[in-house]
């Protein structure tokens, strides 16, 4: 069956029926659903394991959906990924998120699970999936756990609700939680990619954080100034106009010549409140915002031209750029980059990859 | 003193990495991501008691001894 999605906006029970009979007489070894908080997230996970009593279920809420060429809202996507392209798979549940979360347990289960240790997991043919509750404020700290376990790649967004910002969800051996990750660790048999994008120009303008408080993701000095007149004078703003390019112009913290982007959230007195921490002494760039759809499309084309065809993607979707292609009435043209391609995603509260970012569509490329 | 701290991140780097191109890009990444970059440390940077400690805390995490 390799890989296929489907969506549906119909209620509960309806829209898992709908799924259900999309997926014809196949059985997916693994099914990922992104759904709108119009679904109760209880119910859902628990028809959905139901309806697909042998695969391994695994989802989370949204702030809106992707299903091959479409951004939807107010809808249910899956993805099923059969037995010739997923070898085997494990899920595993971290809860209690906003502690320190721990990630021992689940790393044990994967280990028994696979017979294998995790530390001597063949990189290119074990990948991970991350969907982590959108407001615990953990995400970096998870990442941190993650990344000291496994040298694997794990890749995933942060759950959304809908823009409420009240509670997110995900969904995992049919049942829902919150304050949650769930993590599923995937055995693949044709291998992957995981692909980057974010629509920024670099500048030559350096901000170096010389205070934050980094629990509460809020810098308090750039450069030994007020955060918020550092940023200003950097961008060429006024300090009262600065909060109206936050989207424009996002911080960058480089990596191997790439920005892992730290969105800009709100103003805090002086100080700037980001949606992914910041940690002191980090020297950021300035970033100058370009057309997403273009670049997005360079980057899915270009793999395509590098393998041939794309066997499936999912697409960990920023939240902030999804509002900018609504803005732009661009949505179409974004979604008609994935003609073609089994695609499914969400609009995330973050995406994660190594660590946790903003702004970007990190996306997982199936072979 | 100097130069402990890019003694440490070498050696932390190589335990990680064992050589192994894709993680030694990996394992520079994390480093970053939490806060310390591992190409501003030379022979001459300054033993910063406050640096050391949080790459010994980072080793701790990813099981690996540095001194």
């Amino acid at each position: 069956m390799s890989i296929q999605t489907a969506y549906s906006k119909k209620s509960l029970p309806d829209a898992v029926s709908d799924i259900r009979t999309q997926c014809g007489n196949n059985k997916p070894r693994v099914v990922l659903c992104f759904a709108s908080t119009k679904y109760d997230p209880a119910a859902l996970s628990k028809q959905l394991q139901a309806a697909f009593p042998d695969a391994c279920v695994a989802g989370c809420s949204t702030a809106g959906e992707i299903a091959n060429s479409k951004m939807l809202s107010e809808s249910v996507v899956a993805m099923f990924l059969g037995e010739d392209v997923v070898e085997d798979a494990a899920l595993a549940v971290v809860e209690n998120l906003s502690g320190d979360p721990e990630v021992v347990e689940a790393f044990a289960h994967f280990e028994r699970h696979f017979k294998t240790p995790v530390m001597s997991m063949d990189l290119e043919k074990y990948v991970g999936l991350v969907l982590v509750d959108g407001l615990s404020g953990s995400e970096e700290r998870l990442m941190e756990k993650i990344g000291a376990r496994a040298d694997v790649f794990f890749v995933g967004g942060s759950a959304g609700d809908d823009m409420k910002f009240k509670k997110t969800h995900v969904l995992a051996n049919g049942r829902a939680y919150t304050n949650a990750a769930v993590l599923a660790l995937l055995r693949l048999k044709k291998g992957f990619e995981v692909v980057k994008t974010q629509s920024f120009k670099v500048t030559d303008k350096v901000l170096v954080a010389t205070s934050v408080d980094e629990p509460h993701r809020t810098v308090i000095q750039f450069n030994h100034k007020p955060a918020i007149k550092a940023y200003a004078e950097a961008v060429g703003v006024t300090v009262d106009k600065a909060a109206s390019v936050f989207m424009e112009h996002p911080l960058g913290l480089m990596i191997s010549g790439e920005p892992f982007v730290r969105s800009p959230q709100r103003v805090q007195d002086e100080a700037m409140v980001f949606y992914c921490q910041i940690k002191e002494g980090m020297e950021l760039r300035v970033l100058d915002a370009t057309d997403i759809v273009a670049d997005t499309r360079k980057a899915v084309e270009a793999k395509k031209a590098e393998w041939g065809r794309i066997a499936g993607l999912i697409d960990f979707h920023c939240i902030l750029r999804t509002l900018e292609l609504r803005s732009k009435k661009h949505c179409d043209q974004y979604g008609a980059i994935f003609n073609g391609i089994p695609c499914a995603g969400f609009s995330t509260y973050g995406e994660q990859y190594l660590g946790h970012m903003n702004q970007t569509s990190t996306m997982l490329l199936f072979r | 003193m100097a130069g402990q701290i890019k003694r440490m991140l070498d050696s932390l780097i190589e335990q990680r990495a064992k050589k192994n191109p894709t993680l030694i890009n990996t394992t520079k990444s994390k480093l970053l991501l939490r806060g310390i970059d591992p190409d501003r440390f030379d022979q001459t940077s300054p033993d910063d008691p406050a640096v050391i400690s949080k790459v010994i805390c980072i080793a701790g995490e990813l099981g690996i001894h540095v001194s």
